[in-house]
């Protein structure tokens, strides 16, 4: 084996030690979560926990009602997100491969939407939504929800189909497929990189969104988990190991996402926004 | 296999026919693929916002059946007599300047660690990364926590080196640069990546023209990968932008725009004004300076964007 030599070693050091540091939020969450009222408030809080308190996570998630929110934030994005995605899909697809006229204002003026802040939006939305009796529903939320993710999405898919080869399209087209055939069974098929990649974000994007969730559902049984965890911690507020212990199964579904798809999210991601 | 079956579908009609037919459906069969997503985008961002301006040229408080009309009334209010809207746009301006100075170049120091290769790579890039998954609320949960007066585990470990505790959220003049702190330990990680891409789509020919000129390290980058990543850093820096001009939810999460309105910005006071306090039109008209000020930034870089994706 190679001797590491003094400039690789002290990189290691340096490198680690920020590592370190960017994990002590995350560290210290978990050794909350695991420890007793009695043992948090008696022993220093960087200490093991004296039992390990793994009822912790049962009470939470009982008391929380975190199966409830997980399963509301669970629906929201199973629809969401693909609806979304097809619907953008069809018009990267319209702008993109059809010869359109207003290919660039049109799509400049899709694009321009990822700019504005849902803040400018919100009360005609509430205004809107009271008027068709969608407020605090979870169709209403979903409407918004993919009315503000077309843009970036647009940005993304326009950008990969523009990278697919107009041969593609010419050969099928001898063959004789229908534009419809064409968009179906070979340009998304072809765009699968990038349409998983928009996939992970935009359901990452959807499970903590927290603004419009708040506004637009006020019923308990229909809030997500991101508003949900934050009456929780509203309830909880000086019981830190259950509130963290929550803070930690709310966590979970997203982290499971993460280290599955974990080299979309660090190679896809930058690709993805560059376009 | 299904090929036979569309072809025997297209009709046979005269040479002219087909010609003024397919002019038609050029103009028409893209947009009928656009228009769900037309009308959904329509619908939910740009109708509402030329109706945020509207209101914002009333005096409503969202419930009565009359407004009165102020014209830019709210407007001159804001910048005039209200202390908590100039205290918000000039928070905006420091959260801004900071997440572009510090974020942005932390940001850029771990990219430039990670793209060397060295055994434990993608696991120290997962590391810096991992936090942005999480939501802001979950990551404010765990920092005002970190920071709490009596019981965080940051003031113990100061309490140990023999530092007195700081109220780190409870100071008015600390309590933003806390929950910045907060932030970037949980965006740099995003800006890290896209950096990281821009750094890796480099060709090596370059550099290694260099090494023969015999440029030091420094040289090569200054003089290097500097300026080949220019568009990497216009992508980092506008979407570094929109979020320092949007930030909302940590926020309110973590301090509630308090103690004494010191972290409130544009996004949170035009909650409290709209949501909280009920004056849709003065909240509607922090929007829509919020829009203008993104705005100013947004429409270049889209337009740019928009050149780029072109080629």
């Amino acid at each position: 084996m190679k001797k590491l030599k003094p400039s690789r070693l002290l990189f290691y050091i340096f490198i680690t030690s920020f590592a370190l540091v960017w994990l002590i939020p995350v560290f210290f969450l978990f050794l909350t979560s695991l420890k007793s009222n009695g043992d948090l408030f008696g022993n220093p809080l960087y200490a093991l926990p004296e039992e390990f308190q793994w009822g912790n996570f049962v009470e939470a998630w009982k008391e929380g009602n975190l199966g409830m929110y997980m399963k509301n934030s669970l629906i929201i994005s199973v629809i969401k997100v693909p609806l979304g995605i097809f619907v953008a899909a069809l018009a990267a697809f319209g702008l993109t491969r059809l010869n359109f006229k207003w290919e660039k204002p049109v799509y400049l003026f899709i694009i321009l939407g990822m700019t504005i802040p849902f803040q400018a939006c919100l009360v005609p939305l509430v205004i809107m939504l009271n008027k068709v009796n969608l407020m605090d529903t979870h169709v209403g939320l979903i409407f918004i929800y993919i009315g503000f993710g077309i843009p970036m999405a647009t940005l993304i898919l326009y950008g990969f189909f523009k990278g697919i080869p107009n041969e593609l399209d010419e050969a099928a087209r001898i063959d004789g497929c229908s534009d419809l055939f064409l968009f179906l069974r070979i340009i998304l098929p072809v765009a699968l990189p990038a349409i998983s990649t928009l996939v992970i974000l935009d359901f990452l994007a959807t499970w903590n969104e927290f603004l419009l969730a708040q506004i637009f559902l006020t019923s308990d049984e229909l809030k997500t988990i991101t508003t949900g965890i934050m009456s929780f911690k509203g309830e909880y507020s000086t019981n830190y190991p259950l509130m963290m212990s929550g803070v930690l199964l709310s966590v979970l579904p997203v982290l499971l996402v993460y280290l599955i798809f974990q080299k979309h999210f660090v190679n896809g991601f930058g690709g993805a926004v560059k376009g | 296999m299904k090929q036979e079956v569309i072809e025997k579908s297209v009709p046979i009609s005269s040479p002219q026919k087909i010609v003024r037919k397919t002019e038609l459906k050029r103009t028409l069969k893209p947009i009928l693929y656009m228009l769900p997503a037309l009308i959904i985008y329509i619908t939910v961002i740009v109708i509402p916002t030329f109706y945020t301006f509207y209101l914002s040229l009333f005096e409503w408080n969202g419930v009565s059946v009359e407004k009165i009309f102020v014209g830019f009334g709210n407007y001159i209010n804001l910048f005039t007599n209200d202390t908590v809207f100039l205290k918000g746009l000039k928070n905006n301006v420091i959260w801004t300047v900071l997440s572009l100075v510090f974020s942005m170049g932390f940001a850029l120091l771990l990219a430039l660690m990670l793209n060397k290769s060295f055994k434990g790579r993608a696991l120290f890039r997962a590391v810096f990364y991992f936090p942005f998954i999480l939501s802001n609320i979950v990551v404010a949960i765990i920092w005002v926590w970190i920071y709490h007066p009596n019981m965080g585990l940051l003031n113990e470990l100061l309490n140990k080196v023999g530092i007195d505790s700081i109220p780190w959220l409870a100071d008015p003049k600390i309590a933003l640069y806390a929950v910045f702190i907060a932030a970037t330990w949980q965006h740099v990680g995003s800006s890290m990546v896209i950096f990281l891409a821009g750094l890796q789509s480099m060709s090596k020919e370059p550099f290694e023209a260099a090494k023969v000129d015999g440029a030091n390290s420094f040289q090569a980058f200054y003089n290097i990968t500097l300026p080949l990543l220019r568009e990497t850093f216009i992508i980092v820096f506008a979407t570094t932008l929109f979020y320092s001009m949007r930030v909302f939810d940590i926020i309110y999460a973590m301090t509630g725009g308090g103690p004494s309105h010191s972290t409130q910005v544009l996004a949170s006071w035009m909650y409290y004004q709209g949501f909280t306090l009920n004056n849709v039109g003065t909240g509607s008209a922090i929007s829509m300076i919020l829009l203008f000020l993104v705005m100013i930034i947004a429409v270049p870089y889209i337009l740019w964007q928009g050149k780029k994706s072109h080629v």
